[in-house]
């Protein structure tokens, strides 16, 4: 029993030996690779100022490029369109918004909940649900 | 304007068959190329002043080549060799002569081709990479291997050129243009025919 322990023991040591071995293998390893990144220069055995075989841009390829950012510019323009409606959707009809001056809302951009029920209470059920739905509408109430 | 060049005098032979001079810029100096060049890992180069300016020498006496298609090297097809090169301004200049009599395909190509269609394109060797990180690598030191004919649409630098050259009278403009500050100092010309490969610095009549 004795001797399986003490066999294990080494085998516990010898085991942490190597591995500590390796940890300095691999921070010297880091150690370097930090010194190569810091010095970053390099040689090269040959450069040839000639453009490489198939790294040319063909006038199909700039053709399709020029398509490309038209494309692009296009997409960027209908994306700016498609936010505009939400900021047209903010106008209300006439009567909706004096309604709401009436009760003291002039500005849609920010419309308290409490606010806005104080300042509907003198109409019916119906027309209070019908201007929180154009409101709803016009995107100053979520 | 600051000019800096080094050439190799040849004994002048007139009517040389097989010597047709040309001119070219094979290369801009402190400019990134405009697309990369083959061998720099898809990066675009700087070939500093400083190191084209110290490789003139090896550009010296290295031929030029050409490939059948007019569009990189084969430098199992030397044409003609470079026998002059001068930095001027942020161009390497270089003129030598083409072997007409051997490559005639050349001679014809050149006369043939539309002016400033043709360019050229360097080949360095053991070229030190200030920073290989770096988008543009700028090469602070190199050796000049050689040096391609080419279209000029082919080449990384687009501002290269190549052309028969009239008539071998360089250094009566290298001392028009370079008088100011070069960086050479003057020699006196030896006895004609006493020079045959010499290396020379700065001016010096050699009008063939």
């Amino acid at each position: 029993m004795q001797i399986e322990a003490n066999q294990v023991e080494g085998a516990m040591s010898e085991g942490i030996e190597k591995l500590s071995a390796a940890v300095s293998l691999l921070e010297r390893a880091i150690a370097s690779l930090e010194q190569r990144d810091a010095s970053m220069s390099g040689d090269v055995q040959r450069i040839v100022a000639a453009v490489e075989h198939g790294a040319e841009i063909s006038q199909r390829e700039l053709e399709l490029e020029r398509k490309l950012a038209t494309a692009e510019q296009q997409i960027a323009e209908l994306r700016v369109q498609a936010t505009k409606p939400a900021a047209a959707r903010k106008t209300l009809p006439a009567s909706t918004t004096q309604l709401l001056a009436k009760g003291g809302i002039t500005s849609l951009e920010s419309i308290e909940a409490g606010a806005l029920d104080a300042a509907l209470t003198g109409l019916s059920l119906e027309q209070r649900i019908a201007v929180k739905a154009q409101l709803m509408r016009a995107g100053t109430l979520a | 304007m600051r000019l800096e060049a080094l050439a190799v005098a040849l004994p002048d032979v007139a009517g040389h068959p097989n010597r047709v001079p040309f001119e070219g810029v094979l290369t801009l100096v402190d400019e990134p190329s405009n697309r990369p060049p083959s061998g720099a890992r898809g990066h675009r180069v700087i070939l500093t002043r400083a190191a084209a300016v110290l490789a003139l020498p090896s550009l010296l006496g290295m031929a030029v080549d050409y490939t059948p298609g007019w569009d990189g090297h084969d430098a199992r097809r030397k044409c003609g060799i470079i026998t002059e090169a001068d930095v001027e301004g942020n161009r390497l200049q270089v003129s030598g002569y083409l072997f007409g009599k051997d490559f005639p395909e050349v001679e014809e190509q050149m006369r043939r081709s539309h002016a400033g269609a043709m360019g050229m394109s360097y080949e360095i060797a053991n070229a030190h990479v200030a920073d290989m990180n770096a988008n543009v690598w700028s090469l602070t030191r190199a050796t000049f291997t050689g040096a391609a004919i080419l279209l000029r649409e082919k080449a990384a630098y687009r501002e290269t050129s190549f052309r028969l050259a009239a008539k071998r009278c360089r250094n009566a403009g290298l001392s028009a243009k370079g008088a100011p500050d070069r960086v050479w100092t003057e020699r006196p010309r030896r006895p004609q025919g006493s020079n045959n490969g010499q290396l020379e610095k700065g001016k010096e009549a050699r009008c063939r």
